[in-house]
């Protein structure tokens, strides 16, 4: 059949197109003489494009509803990330899947720097089944994740000196705006009575926010969204759910909600009614241009989602 | 976890009775299809057609923008079916042999699926599909309605196969005999197919593509270990898929962290190991008590006979030897008393007092008789 | 002026663009018992498949008692060769030759008491009733031979196409089979035959039809079966048996066309 023939080089065609390098997200500014900044995660990508300003043109590689957990870098990320002038990536092994890209950066000569370098180690909690691993969820306590501004300031400094009292004073401007994001979050947090604050979500990516702010965190999956949940775990947290009476349960933007919605199946068949009290960012931000577009906005959005959910107790 | 405890969850727990009856209902259409997958020697098939189904799951998600189970089945459901049209017209029209062209369009689509996936992560919206779970499953997340949507859909393609039994049948022992009669095989051949297809897209959400073919081929292989008779096969191999099925949402039930999906493959797995040897007539276990029993006859016979060639060069036919000279002339390497032993207790020898052994009457009577038989065979 | 039972017109099989069969008419006529008789690669497998409608032809075509052969699936039985079928399918003898009225009982409808009767009378005139319910693997290859006939028989067909049925099959199952032949054809029906044994053709046979790719002849076998047209066929040295001589035909240099 010569059709198939045409088929098959139709299909080889297609992949080889598919392959050609794509461009991540558009740079904050148009500026030719900015530094070119590749960023992992979006809350890195705009805590680094509100600390140098105009001075930098930042692209970040993974957009909304992206899992850094299972990001796999394509070839058009390599060819972005060896162009770039600094990288910043989260680390504490959170882009599970491109160690060895960061590594080839730094070889290749490119500053490659994990933002969490900034946090004491003594802060970071390690879960007892991810033996000797961090959680990398850090940017969730605001107090922690100003820590990780200092990393950045630094090395925007380093690599450009001239400008060092420009990065000193937005580093300290945007520092300001988080020590109040962090008052807000904590306000809100306390306006919940303390048997209420049971954070329930699709995998473990608020330790820090439960540690910090005081809430007792359960999620699904473990801290990595590649471990596949098994029946006991749905049912151990159905369980709970039910026992604890807790009114609402969050599904995340970037991990698929399937999940929570068999946990909540099987906390209705058990006769109570949990809702999903909404969606939250866990592991990537909003749509650029919306308000949980950036780091601050979707803190906010995060904590009032959760905080109005819980408080309202079990309506369908 | 108390076993009693299992068993009253898997009726009165509402994930694991939905776990457990979707994992069943794969085990049982997949484990009766694969079946004559088996049978036609085209097992691999099932693995090309579940790693095929990839792409058609993430062009489903790119047109369509869903992620709806239905939609995505339909999607994987259509790849897996180009995929196999692929296959069969490389075979027909290129020297490229079956099981070639099976490793080619595998590796081509998977990978073409894993491109797209890698593409759709990339998307600027925010709701992302998940997709990258269909590799290795999610059974977990089962709900009601997909459990309902698998068990509708398997249905229909077990009444399928039974309303058309003899002509499937006809068409895995001997199409071309089935053209002869009036039959379109090559309609039945592709009807056959679409069945396959079914069983392995619904599959797909519980164990994933990587596994899925293990569930199509598994059951059956385990299955024709036990029986010779093709409706017994389909049955029993349709019993381990679901026995794999329930176990393996048990057991993913009473242990973290436990994914459901690879603990199901794992449990046919062990069925199939233990069918592969200790199925009655075929299992490799006994094959191997029968030939130990078998050399340790001959063996017998040979000491037997060796004794009689020795006693030849005298002229008294029970002359005793020593086991030393039965050694030597080859009887056995080994064994030479233990088989003495048993023709003692049989009566056929008997041993001297100094320390030597002869032929019985018996003995010689039992050499002759079998010399006699050895002709009768030739 | 007797029936013709089957007649092939211009057949033409051709294999990546290399023939197979070239421009074969070929007339069988009714109550014959033929030998299709050829070197390896001749061709007389194809033919029978093409006959059968089993092969995408070339060219030509095939009449059975004047219609396509399509339309006459009932009156043609088929034994094909032993090695064309997994004999380790799940199944027992009985049930194989059971197949052979799957055609009449049509879509769907299962075979009961009327086709296992059918099928153990069918087994009896073989020979082989008593291993109606064996698992088909265990089978000698003779015996094998006979359960393809029996599925062959049940048919109750009025023409009978059969590859290489002697193969591998020792002497008692050969004169059993040949036996059984002769009584088809003496009850009015066509029997044709590809054979591979040119001594036992005189022997077994009335009709014949030498095949080399091309058709070098066909016809009665006192006629037809002679030593030039013999080597025209196999295109080496050949010594011809004759009737009453009894030597062998031995190194047959056997061309494919």
């Amino acid at each position: 059949m010569k059709f198939s023939k045409y088929l098959i080089l139709a299909v080889l065609l297609v992949m080889t197109w598919s392959c050609s390098s794509n461009d991540g997200n558009k740079p904050s500014t148009t500026d030719t003489e900015a530094i070119n900044i590749v960023a992992t995660t979006g809350m890195i990508a705009d805590m680094v494009s509100v600390v140098g300003g105009d001075k930098v043109s930042v692209r970040g590689l993974m957009g909304p509803g992206v899992d850094p957990h299972l990001y796999k870098a394509s070839a058009g990320d390599v060819a972005l990330l060896s162009k770039a002038d600094l990288i910043f990536y989260n680390g504490l092994h959170l882009e599970g899947k491109m160690t060895e890209i960061f590594q080839q950066m730094t070889k290749r000569g490119i500053k490659t720097v994990a933002v969490s370098d900034g946090i004491d180690r003594k802060y970071l909690m390690a879960p007892p089944e991810f033996k000797g691993n961090y959680d990398p969820h850090v940017w969730f306590d605001v107090g922690m994740w100003s820590d990780t501004v200092g990393t950045v300031k630094e090395s925007l400094i380093e690599f450009d000196p001239d400008n060092s009292e420009y990065y000193n004073d937005s580093a300290e401007a945007y520092l300001s705006e988080l020590a109040d994001l962090d008052e807000y979050v904590q306000q809100r947090a306390d306006s919940l009575p303390e048997d209420k604050r049971v954070l329930i979500t699709a995998h473990d990516a608020f330790n820090y926010f439960g540690r910090g702010y005081g809430f007792e965190v359960k999620g699904l999956q473990g801290i990595s969204t590649e471990s596949e949940a098994g029946t006991a775990d749905v049912q151990a947290l159905a369980a709970i759910i039910v026992e604890r009476q807790i009114p609402a349960i969050f599904v995340e933007t970037s991990v698929p909600p399937r999940y929570i919605e068999a946990v909540q199946a099987a906390v209705q068949s058990k006769g109570f009614d949990v809702r999903v009290g909404g969606e939250l960012f866990s592991d990537a931000m909003g749509n650029p241009g919306t308000p949980e577009g950036n780091y601050i906005g979707m803190v906010r959005h995060n904590v009032n989602t959760i905080v109005n959910a819980l408080g309202q107790g079990g309506e369908s | 976890m108390e076993v009693s405890a299992l068993i009253n969850d898997l009726f009165f727990d509402y994930t694991l009775r939905t776990v457990a009856l979707g994992s069943a209902v794969l085990g049982i259409v997949s484990g009766a299809l694969g079946s004559y997958a088996v049978l036609r020697k085209q097992s691999l098939l099932g693995d090309a057609m579940s790693h095929a189904a990839l792409p058609g799951i993430a062009i489903a998600f790119l047109l369509t923008g869903s992620k709806q189970s239905l939609i995505l089945i339909l999607g994987a459901a259509i790849a897996g079916w180009i995929g196999t049209l692929f296959v069969m017209s490389i075979v027909r029209s290129t020297r490229i042999k079956f099981d070639s062209a099976l490793g080619l369009v595998l590796s081509v689509f998977f990978g073409f699926g894993l491109v797209l996936l890698t593409i759709i992560q990339k998307r600027p919206d925010a709701t992302q599909a998940g997709l990258d779970k269909f590799l290795f499953g999610q059974a977990a997340a089962l709900l009601e309605r997909d459990v309902i949507t698998m068990g509708v859909l398997g249905a229909i393609a077990i009444l399928t196969m039974m309303v058309f039994w003899k002509e499937f049948k006809l068409l895995s022992f001997d199409a071309d005999f089935g053209a002869t009669l009036g039959f379109p095989m090559r309609l039945l051949d592709i009807l056959l197919t679409t069945l396959i297809v079914l069983a392995i897209v619904l599959g797909l959400q519980t164990v994933g593509v990587v596994l899925m073919s293990a569930m199509v081929v598994a059951p059956a292989a385990a299955a024709r270990q036990w029986t010779d008779r093709l409706g017994t096969m389909v049955l029993l191999s349709s019993i381990f898929g679901a026995i794999a099925g329930i176990v393996g949402a048990l057991l993913s039930s009473s242990i973290d962290r436990l994914p459901t999906g690879p603990t199901i493959v794992l449990c046919i797995s062990v069925i199939v190991i233990l069918s592969l040897f200790f199925a009655p007539a075929r299992g490799l276990f006994w094959n191997w008590l029968r030939e130990r029993k078998n050399r340790g006859r001959l063996h017998v016979e040979a000491v037997l006979e060796g004794l009689y060639s020795l006693a030849l060069s005298h002229e008294n036919l029970e002359h005793p030897h020593s086991v030393a000279v039965l050694r030597l002339i080859g009887s056995g390497k080994g064994g030479v008393e233990k088989s003495l032993r048993k023709l003692e207790e049989q009566g056929l020898v008997k041993s001297t007092n100094t320390d030597e052994w002869a032929l019985t009457n018996a003995g010689i009577n039992q050499v002759r008789k079998l010399a006699k038989n050895r002709e009768g065979n030739n | 002026m007797s029936i013709n039972a089957i007649e092939v017109e211009d057949l033409t099989v051709a294999y990546k663009e290399k023939p197979v069969l070239w421009d074969i008419d070929l007339t069988v006529p009714e109550g014959v018992l033929m030998a299709i008789v050829g070197p390896n690669g001749a061709g007389k497998t194809t033919l029978i498949k093409a006959i059968l409608n089993l092969v995408n032809t070339a060219a030509g075509q095939v009449k059975i008692y004047g219609k396509s052969s399509s339309d006459q699936r009932r009156l043609v039985g088929y034994v094909p060769q032993r090695g064309s079928v997994d004999w380790d399918f799940p199944t027992s003898v009985k049930d194989v030759v059971m197949m052979g009225r799957y055609g009449a009982l049509g879509w769907i409808k299962r075979p009961g008491k009327k086709e296992q009767d059918l099928a153990i009378q069918a087994l009896d005139k073989v020979g082989m009733s008593q291993f109606a319910d064996r698992q088909i693997s265990q089978l000698s290859g003779g015996q094998q031979q006979r359960v393809f006939l029996a599925r062959a028989l049940v048919q109750d067909a009025q023409i009978y196409l059969m590859d290489e049925p002697f193969q591998g099959v020792d002497a008692t199952t050969e004169r059993a089979i040949v036996s059984l032949l002769q009584e088809l054809r003496a009850s009015g029906k066509t029997v044709v035959v590809v054979h591979h044994d040119l001594q036992t053709v005189p022997e077994y046979f009335d009709w014949t039809t030498l095949l080399n790719v091309r058709l070098i002849a066909s016809g009665p076998v006192k006629e037809v079966f002679t030593e030039d047209n013999l080597r025209l066929t196999y295109g080496g040295r050949v010594s011809f048996l004759k009737q009453n001589n009894g030597n062998g035909i031995s190194d047959l240099d056997q061309k494919t066309g």
